[in-house]
């Protein structure tokens, strides 16, 4: 066992785990933070699983939550404002960008870092950006349509034109 | 979300889900989010071996491990739980059903077979355990391969059935053997006398739809209460009532839960799984809280696994382009069979049913055999049963207008049923709509003379471009005609619809979706009638201990036959509401003289006389006095729909490829459609179930695999090599509209998106053999890929 401080969704845990406990089954088990999903077999595949640590998208099933110690992870349950969904999320919904919504979780934190680095992607680019999250539902043709959606929200909210 | 007028028009809007606010938030609550206290957690042994004899197992160092509480292996189930088959899980079809437990019993029959079941209190220390549980095998042959299963020397993988042979079937046309030998004489008579036939071995691999959420189950007992079990299943009522059947726990203490959220099922959530019985009975054996979280590993090696069937499909046809005779005789791997329900066979059955599809054939002849191997059972996949067939047949006839050097299009469009409704040569009745229409809205689509044109011109620049189409008839919900034979259980929809004294409906489905949206169409539906807003409206689906009973969130049966029992249930309380509301405004009318719209119950006659809906609704509930003679208060109704008539929907589709001819890839250029979908409720999300259909079924014709080695080793149990389609491996869809109402639906609409994949392999496959035209490339095997597209052409080139 090993006592671990991680900040997560901006608060500051200190727990003591197994070495070999996952990131993911810390975030699931520990915290409750079940937004987090698994759907493939630990093996960095499916990408429901996708925090932010410091910011940047990893897959926390590829990850031991000993890994997180003195590190800043973001879930799905903080990516909402105080105002609640953020722009990328109320796109997922009004492009119907999910159907079961078992992956979106991890779609969401992978996009979410993707548009911070690529604020005006082309479809092709969002499609490349999406390679690490896998989505039986929807055939991924309204998820590019809502990342695109995002994409344009998120500029014209930050120039001013639309708030 | 587009802005809504009139609350009638609830119906047909681009609402925004009524699910999407906890699912894009992390508030979704799946299976393995579900923790009741004290809870244990269980991973199953699974055999190592396709074929083997269990010689002995050893329990002790596991069970000696801190935190385990309990293993169980076969013997613990053979005379403690009743057997599969069982009445409630077995088709009303005729075929040597397996006889099984939970666990392995004496011998393992595929890789991946559950041997024992560790329960732990904490989930690592189940799996350290369950690694330390050492099973002796003694290898026996593998029966790997269909078609040698089925010859008299092979090895049986179920030796008390005699046979490999599972199920086998002939629709030939007529009851008896006399009827039957007679229509296949004059289909042999056709192909005798015909211009063109076309006589190939179509063969479609091991693939199906993994969900992105794999299976689980959470079960709890009590003595008073007696079982609950929360299980991934689109059939809660059937599990229950097998759970009830197979452990003789009495009906009334068995309560199955599907969690509202499930992360998709596309069939593979349908059947009834030997796990879920030995989670139960392991809850109810230690009366502790015990929860199976399937892995994909597992999940990989166990269910998702369909389409695997050889065709020897032959068509005869006119030198003028009518399609006259189909004969087909089908082989499929069935797998071991031992699943609750489907048995591997009920897919391929119904798969033969589907194979003449959209076209007028004069007589056909098809039968198929299923044999049993040591691989997974074929467990159920959308587009049930139908995808190797469609993609036989699509792919013949383009082989047919080739012979006839006709345009495959015009093939296709001559011979189309002209109207309906139509029963098929293999029996199948096709309700309503209008093929020809769908396909003359497709080919509006696209300007296929330009294309030709453009193909010709790239062609001279060393480019190969290539069009192929395909179509295809789909089930909308499944009849109680066609599902009692098929499964032994009923296809009626069912809804309970609830008022409260605040105005706020609440709707009971016993289907349990997996992604479909149904909260959201319910709530539009219900809107649109009662004229009030879908947040008015709650929809609960799935618990056994509050729903009606429903077959399951199965066959496209939610916009066919669960939306038509709401609507019905809806009416009957509009008339209860507009008699009581007559007599308080004290004249002489009924329904048809009220508007229920903008949260007001109008009288049509004269507009001064309205009434709030939610003022109506709490009078008729809190405050029943002075009522009409012989009516009491309260609304609440449970209606059933059942159509007289199996119904369908159609569509059709258009691919245009680029082939590199010397490397053999191939890239989609353009994917566009035309659907039947009758009235829409909520066009985003048929779109979504179009552009998701037509997803899986390009990653299953083209990437997705389960391969078997020639020990009957599982090959592909992780994403690594089991792989599905990323957003980077496909093209951006268009789907296009050419609806029939159904006539046989309270509101016009038609049950989607089932049947959807089946005719993607054909128009895939055919769009890269008019691109390979001048080298005549006949593709006949699936999966597509640009190394047998690079085979097939060298081939062709000498």
């Amino acid at each position: 066992m090993k006592t671990i401080t991680v900040t997560v969704n901006g608060t500051s845990y200190e727990e003591s785990v197994p070495e070999r406990m996952l990131l993911v089954d810390f975030l699931r088990d520990r915290l409750a933070l079940t937004g987090t999903h698994v759907g493939c077999t630990y093996e960095g595949v499916c990408g429901a699983c996708t925090v932010h640590l410091d910011g940047e998208a990893v897959k926390s099933c590829m990850m031991l939550a000993v890994q997180a110690d003195g590190h800043a992870v973001t879930t799905v349950e903080g990516l909402a404002g105080a105002d609640g969904p953020g722009p990328l999320q109320r796109a997922f919904s009004n492009s119907h960008g999910l159907q079961c919504g078992f992956c979106t979780p991890g779609i969401l934190m992978n996009m979410s870092d993707f548009l911070a680095r690529h604020p005006d992607p082309s479809d092709e680019e969002i499609r490349s950006g999406l390679v690490g999250n896998l989505c039986r539902c929807t055939g991924y043709v309204h998820i590019v349509r809502a990342v695109r959606e995002a994409a344009r929200e998120m500029r014209e909210g930050a120039s001013g034109v639309q708030a | 979300m587009s802005a809504v007028e009139n609350s009638a028009d609830w119906l047909g809007a681009r609402l925004a889900r009524k699910e999407d606010l906890r699912l894009v938030t992390g508030q979704g609550r799946y299976l393995a989010d579900i923790v009741l206290p004290g809870m244990l957690h269980a991973v199953f042994v699974r055999s190592e071996y396709a074929h083997a004899r269990i010689t002995g197992i050893d329990t002790s160092e596991a069970a000696a491990m801190p935190g385990v509480v309990a293993i169980f292996t076969g013997a613990d189930f053979k005379d403690t739980v009743k057997p599969m088959p069982q009445p409630v899980v077995k088709p009303n079809l005729p075929a040597r059903y397996p006889t099984f437990w939970p666990l392995a019993i004496e011998k393992v029959k595929f890789h991946g077979e559950p041997v024992a079941v560790v329960i732990a209190r904490d989930k690592y220390v189940a799996e350290d355990a369950a690694e330390c549980v050492y099973v002796d095998y003694e290898e026996l042959p593998v029966v790997r391969d269909p078609e040698q299963a089925l010859a008299a020397d092979s090895p049986l993988v179920h030796e008390e059935d005699g046979s490999n042979e599972i199920f086998a079937m002939t629709l030939t046309g007529g009851e008896t053997p006399e009827e039957q030998a007679a229509n296949a004489a004059a289909v042999e008579e056709i192909f005798q006398r015909a211009d063109v036939v076309v006589a190939e071995r179509f063969r479609c691999h091991r693939t199906g739809i993994t969900p992105m959420e794999p299976r689980g189950v959470l079960c709890d007992w009590n003595d008073s209460d007696g079982l609950t079990a929360w299980i991934t299943t689109q059939r809660p009522h059937i599990d229950r009532l097998a759970l009830s059947d197979l452990l003789e726990i009495p009906a009334e203490q068995v309560r199955v839960v599907a969690p509202r959220d499930q992360g998709g099922g596309f069939g593979v959530k349908a059947p009834f799984y030997r796990e879920n019985l030995a989670i139960a009975y392991a809850a109810k054996a230690l009366r502790r809280p015990v929860r199976w979280v399937e892995s994909r590993y597992e999940s990989l090696m166990n269910v998702g696994q369909e389409r695997d069937q050889i065709n020897d499909l032959e068509i005869a046809a006119s030198k003028d382009g009518k399609l006259l005779a189909v004969r087909n005789r089908g082989v499929a791997d069935n797998g071991v069979g031992t699943t609750g329900v489907y048995w591997g066979f009920v897919m391929p059955f119904l798969g033969a049913v589907e194979l003449p599809n959209a076209y007028t054939w004069e007589r056909g002849d098809v039968s198929l055999r299923c044999a049993t191997t040591n691989k997974a059972a074929l467990t159920p996949s959308r587009a049930f049963g139908h995808f190797p067939t469609r993609f036989a047949l699509e792919r013949a006839i383009d082989m047919v207008a080739h012979k006839l050097d006709m345009e495959p299009a015009e093939l296709r469009r001559r011979n189309l049923v002209p109207s309906l409704p139509y029963t098929s040569v293999t029996g199948e009745y096709y309700d309503s709509g209008d093929f020809v229409k769908v396909w003359d809205n497709l080919m509006a689509q696209v300007d296929l003379p330009a294309f030709r044109a453009e193909q010709a011109r790239a062609r001279e620049e060393g480019r190969y471009l290539g069009i192929g189409f395909a179509c295809g008839v789909e089930l909308s919900g499944v009849a109680s005609e066609l599902l009692v034979p098929m499964e032994n259980q009923p296809g009626y929809g069912a809804a309970t619809v609830r008022l409260d004294p605040r105005g706020k409906v609440y709707v009971f489905g016993g289907d349990a979706p997996g992604g479909q949206g149904h909260e959201t169409t319910t709530a539009q539906v219900v809107a649109s009638l009662f004229g009030i807003r879908p947040s008015d409206v709650v929809v609960t689906t799935g618990d056994t201990g509050t729903t009606p009973f429903g077959s399951g969130s199965i066959g496209a049966r939610a916009g066919s036959y669960f939306v038509s029992a709401v609507a019905k249930a809806c009416a009957e309380l509009k008339d209860k509401i507009t008699r009581i509301l007559a007599h308080d405004l004290q004249i002489e009318a009924s329904v048809q003289h009220f508007e229920f719209t903008n949260g007001e119950i109008i009288y049509l006659g004269d507009a001064a006389k309205r009434k709030p809906f939610t003022e109506v609704v709490e009078r008729i509930i809190m405050f029943p006095i002075n009522l009409p003679e012989d009516e009491v208060g309260g609304l609440e109704h449970t209606a059933f729909f059942e159509a007289a008539k199996p119904m369908i929907c159609f569509n059709a589709d258009c691919c245009i490829v680029e082939v590199d001819v010397e490397s053999g890839n191939f890239s989609i250029k353009r994917w566009v459609t035309s659907e039947d979908v009758g009235t829409v409720i909520n066009p985003n999300i048929v779109d979504g179930q179009m552009h998701g259909a037509i997803v899986q079924g390009l990653s299953n014709a083209m990437f997705e695999e389960f391969v078997y080695d020639e020990q009957g080793q599982q090959m592909s149990a992780d994403f690594e090599h089991y792989k599905l389609a990323t957003a980077a491996d496909v093209p951006d869809i268009e789907i296009t509209y050419a609806p029939t109402p159904c006539p046989h639906t309270p509101l016009g609409t038609r049950g989607i998106g089932e049947g959807r994949p089946s005719s993607v392999p054909g128009a895939l496959s055919n769009a890269v053999c008019d691109a390979l035209r001048p080298w005549g490339v006949e593709i006949t095997d699936l999966p597509l890929r640009p190394g047998s597209v690079w085979q097939k052409l060298r081939e062709a080139r000498g």
